[in-house]
């Protein structure tokens, strides 16, 4: 049954490397069937959530303290769920004519089977493995097929990645050093006695590891250009889960693993996640390009998330973990409308986009979805973010009350940005000289549909949020 | 007809100025253009059967009632009305058409496009012709006023007053209630009589539009114009054949007929309804309909209201409903009975029948820029000289006519050079 737990990553990775086979006559099912093998990844998740099978535990280089260690648990089965997911729909985001498409779909694979990897990992080194796995493909990714600047922003990804990975890499073998074990699997190293230095200096590289992935201000350089040079489909992904990575790794081994330097620094860290939150919505309400706007607004909500780690209630880590599921859907679907709003129109240039609602040229479905994305975004009741949001400030005043009212305020800057993008790509004249392209067909709605339901859904249905991870989180809350 | 004016013109419309002195349109001599321009006055033509039908019946009959819910629904007597310029049995007979109205406007009446049922509902779906839109023309003329001929200055006359308070007493003869308002009031209901008036004006312009417009269709349908000049002569030729039928208010009243605005006053089609009209609904209309806001206070509204540029030659037919006149009602009307050669070219460009709407907004655009090419040519044979004239002094005054024409198609909201592009659709 423990094999099962392959067949998560397995599944994306072989289909990564069966997809380029594929013959050229035939290079559009590439699409198709990278989504089939994203479906029967999410299918075998859900499969694995019910049978809830052991960890699997095999050797690998046990010289090194390297094993292959695979596990779920209320904190990686949401999230292994939130990668197939966002996978299958990137992939299907993937216009048909795209250039080399089964090299494209194979990365994408690649990045979910990375993910999806770190996310099952139950040893620290198999994890920075999957970690500095998914950097590469999504790498190629931005550089082959990114836009105008694809270049800068490939390397600008490549570099931040890279410091991130090898951060994390001493960070991993610090705690190993530092406890005098070689064994490097989740069960010994959250045994270790460290001592409070030893735990200030991890969670220093920690913090720079996974702040430069999530990223959180000031370690966001790559994020902005990133995201508006990358094609729909990777914009998704990196937003979506790659980025989530971070978050995961702050709960699971910062959190989790070194709850004392953890409850030291938790005020510097609260303020940086206030400080993120505020820096990101002022960004995005200066912002010119839709793609850009979104990059800060999602930077933004890093730091709501920040906020919520930083106190480490019960409640906030709960908060914590909604918002990364929450936020992975509705930021997917920013990107997804974004995507849809770039290919009609040519472009993601606010000054360039108005009168997009208009019933009969425009993009009205579209802009219907990207309303609801917004207002998700908003933190309005009834959708995904607003009980991840709810959570996260009410679990995160009883600890922090000044930088979450800060938070508080910044959230509410998101209706600022939020309303003044749609006033002005939404309403106003559509251009006779460029509103001629064709409207979009179900299939091209199918990614962002599915999204707009599951941000209802889930905000009709918060538990959906909040059930997995509640045992985990309770467990490895600070004592307030 | 040629032009012989040796130096070019140096207006911004140059290119257009020099076609107008050929003998030519404002919109570009080619196939498509003529088939659309024909097509869609086909498809004008059958709601508009429908307009001046229940705007005579809202003029005539309807008059003050104080509650007109009824007004749309079009007595069978007005529906049956034959036509004055068209049929066999017609007096005035102008056009070789059926006096009776439209079978394809009887048809929609009957089922609209959903199915049968009753009136009412029909009415309370909007599954109907629009008479909203008529009415929007009748206001914009009455709105606007003072564009020439005197029709307007005799809505103000002691004539018009007495006439008007003869009917509205006879109307209104034994409800006290009515009178004792009117006694209140005299002037509210004065100027709802004016209103009336310029519904029957209005009614009476389109009473001969409509069987122009079928004759076109059915000359095009035979292969008899040969290009966009050929249907702007004809509309040239028809304005002159009713240049001078008469443009009067009746109003009946218990059986008896009184005349606010007798026949013998000597109102005409074209000084009374046809360029008022032209100039009302094709160039000013007004800034407050349809989703596109103006600010008056930043400037976005002209002072004088003969600055005003609402109309369809300045409309923007992409946000829905943004003209002055709100486009939207006629064009679903006019949607109901495009020609099948018509829905064939709309569905190949843009996003086919999905964008109808705008296609054929744009269509009409095109043909009403043709209709007043056929206003100007005819103002200018009326009042200047032909085309063709010898002499260089009636040449020049020729072009500066048709230079300050132009000059009202200087401001960037008009859409002159656009329809000189055929991929503007």
């Amino acid at each position: 049954m423990s094999a099962l737990l392959l067949l998560l990553p397995g599944l994306p990775l072989v289909a990564a490397l069966t997809l380029p086979l594929l013959p050229e006559t035939r290079t559009r099912a590439a699409v198709p069937c990278g989504a089939i093998a994203a479906a029967l990844q999410l299918l075998a998740t859900l499969l694995a959530w019910r049978l809830a099978p052991a960890d699997l535990n095999l050797p690998w280089l046990p010289s090194l303290g390297l094993q292959l260690q695979l596990g779920l648990d209320g904190l990686s089965l949401p999230l292994c769920l939130l990668a197939a997911l966002i996978s299958g729909l990137a992939i299907l985001t993937t216009p048909g004519d795209q250039p080399r498409l089964r090299l494209f779909v194979p990365l994408l694979l690649a990045c979910d089977g990375g993910v999806t990897s770190a996310f099952l990992a139950r040893n620290a080194l198999l994890f920075v493995l999957a970690f500095e796995l998914v950097l590469i493909p999504t790498t190629l990714l931005v550089a082959i097929w990114g836009g105008p600047r694809r270049a800068g922003a490939a390397i600008r990804y490549l570099l931040y990645g890279a410091l991130s990975g090898l951060t994390l890499l001493a960070a991993m073998l610090a705690l190993g050093w530092a406890g005098g074990t070689a064994a490097f699997d989740f069960d010994s190293l959250s045994s270790l006695q460290l001592s409070p230095a030893s735990q200030r200096w991890i969670l220093a590289l920690l913090l720079l590891a996974f702040g430069l992935k999530l990223p959180i201000v000031p370690l966001h350089g790559w994020q902005p250009l990133t995201y508006s040079q990358a094609p729909t489909p990777v914009v998704m992904l990196l937003a979506g889960t790659i980025s989530k990575l971070g978050a995961y790794g702050l709960l699971r081994f910062g959190v989790a693993l070194l709850p004392e330097a953890w409850a030291a620094w938790s005020p510097w860290i609260a303020a940086v996640g206030a400080f993120s939150a505020v820096y990101g919505a002022l960004n995005a309400i200066a912002q010119t390009d839709l793609r850009r706007l979104m990059a800060y607004s999602s930077l933004g909500h890093m730091g709501l998330l920040l906020l919520a780690l930083a106190a480490a209630t019960p409640l906030s880590l709960q908060g914590a973990v909604a918002q990364v599921l929450a936020h992975g859907l509705v930021v997917a679907l920013l990107f997804a409308c974004a995507g849809l709003i770039e290919r009609k129109t040519g472009t993601t240039a606010i000054a360039d986009l108005s009168g997009l609602l208009n019933p009969l040229r425009g993009l009205p479905f579209t802009l219907g979805l990207l309303l609801l994305a917004l207002m998700a975004a908003a933190g309005i009741p009834g959708l995904a973010a607003f009980p991840a949001e709810l959570m996260v400030f009410e679990g995160s005043w009883v600890r922090f009350p000044v930088a979450t009212l800060i938070a508080l305020g910044a959230s509410g800057l998101t209706a600022v940005y939020a309303v003044r993008l749609f006033n002005r790509v939404g309403f106003g004249r559509l251009d006779n000289a460029r509103a001629n392209w064709p409207g979009t067909s179900w299939s091209e709605r199918l990614p962002a549909l599915t999204l707009a339901l599951l941000v209802i859904g889930v905000g009709l249905w918060p538990t959906a949020l909040t059930g997995w991870s509640e045992a985990f989180t309770a467990h490895i809350a600070l004592p307030s | 007809m040629t032009a012989t004016t040796t130096t070019p013109s140096q207006h911004r419309w140059a290119d257009v100025i020099h076609r107008l002195e050929a003998g030519g349109s404002m919109l570009p001599d080619t196939p498509e253009n003529l088939m659309q321009i024909i097509g869609i006055y086909k498809a004008y033509a059958v709601p508009m059967d429908f307009y001046w039908r229940d705007l005579l019946y809202i003029a005539e009959r309807v008059f003050l009632n104080p509650l007109p819910a009824f007004k749309y629904f079009i007595s069978q007597e007005y529906l049956d009305r034959p036509n004055s310029y068209a049929g066999d049995q017609s007096p005035l007979k102008i056009w070789r058409g059926s006096e009776k109205a439209h079978p394809e406007l009887l048809q929609f009446m009957e089922r609209g496009e959903t199915r049968a049922m009753p009136k009412l509902l029909h009415h309370l779906w909007h599954d109907r012709i629009n008479m909203e839109f008529a009415e929007a023309c009748m206001q914009a003329m009455l709105w606007h006023q003072g564009m020439g001929g005197r029709f307007n200055d005799y809505l103000a006359s002691e004539a018009y007053r007495a006439n008007a308070d003869k009917a509205i007493r006879a109307y209104f003869r034994g409800n006290p209630l009515m009178l004792g308002l009117y006694r209140l009031f005299p002037e509210m209901f004065l100027e709802q009589v004016r209103q009336l008036s310029y519904t029957a004006n209005l009614g009476l312009f389109w009473e001969v539009m409509a069987p122009v417009f079928f004759e076109m269709s059915d000359i095009y349908d035979e292969g008899g114009f040969q290009g966009v000049p050929d249907a702007m002569n004809f509309l040239v030729n028809g304005i002159f054949a009713v240049a001078g039928r008469p443009i009067y208010h009746h109003v009946f009243i218990d059986g008896e007929c009184h005349e606010i605005i007798p026949k013998s006053e000597g109102f005409t089609w074209l000084y009374e309804a046809a360029l008022p009209y032209v100039e009302a609904v094709f160039y000013r209309t007004s800034p407050f309909r349809g989703t596109k806001s103006y600010n008056a206070q930043a400037g976005q509204v002209p002072v004088d209201q003969a600055d005003f540029h609402y109309g369809i030659l300045y409309a923007d037919v992409y946000p829905v409903g943004s003209a002055g006149i709100p486009p939207t009602l006629l064009m679903q009307d006019m949607l109901h009975f495009l020609p099948p050669y018509l829905q064939d070219l709309y569905r190949q460009h843009r996003r086919g029948s999905d964008d109808q709407l705008i296609q054929l907004g744009i269509t009409f655009q095109r043909s009403m820029y043709n209709v007043t090419s056929a206003v100007i040519q005819a103002l200018r044979a009326a009042l200047f000289y032909p085309l063709d004239d010898p002499d260089p002094e009636h040449r020049l005054a020729n072009r500066r006519f048709f230079e300050a024409q132009m000059d009202r198609f200087l401001r960037p909201e008009a859409r002159l050079g656009d329809i000189q592009s055929q991929d503007y659709r």
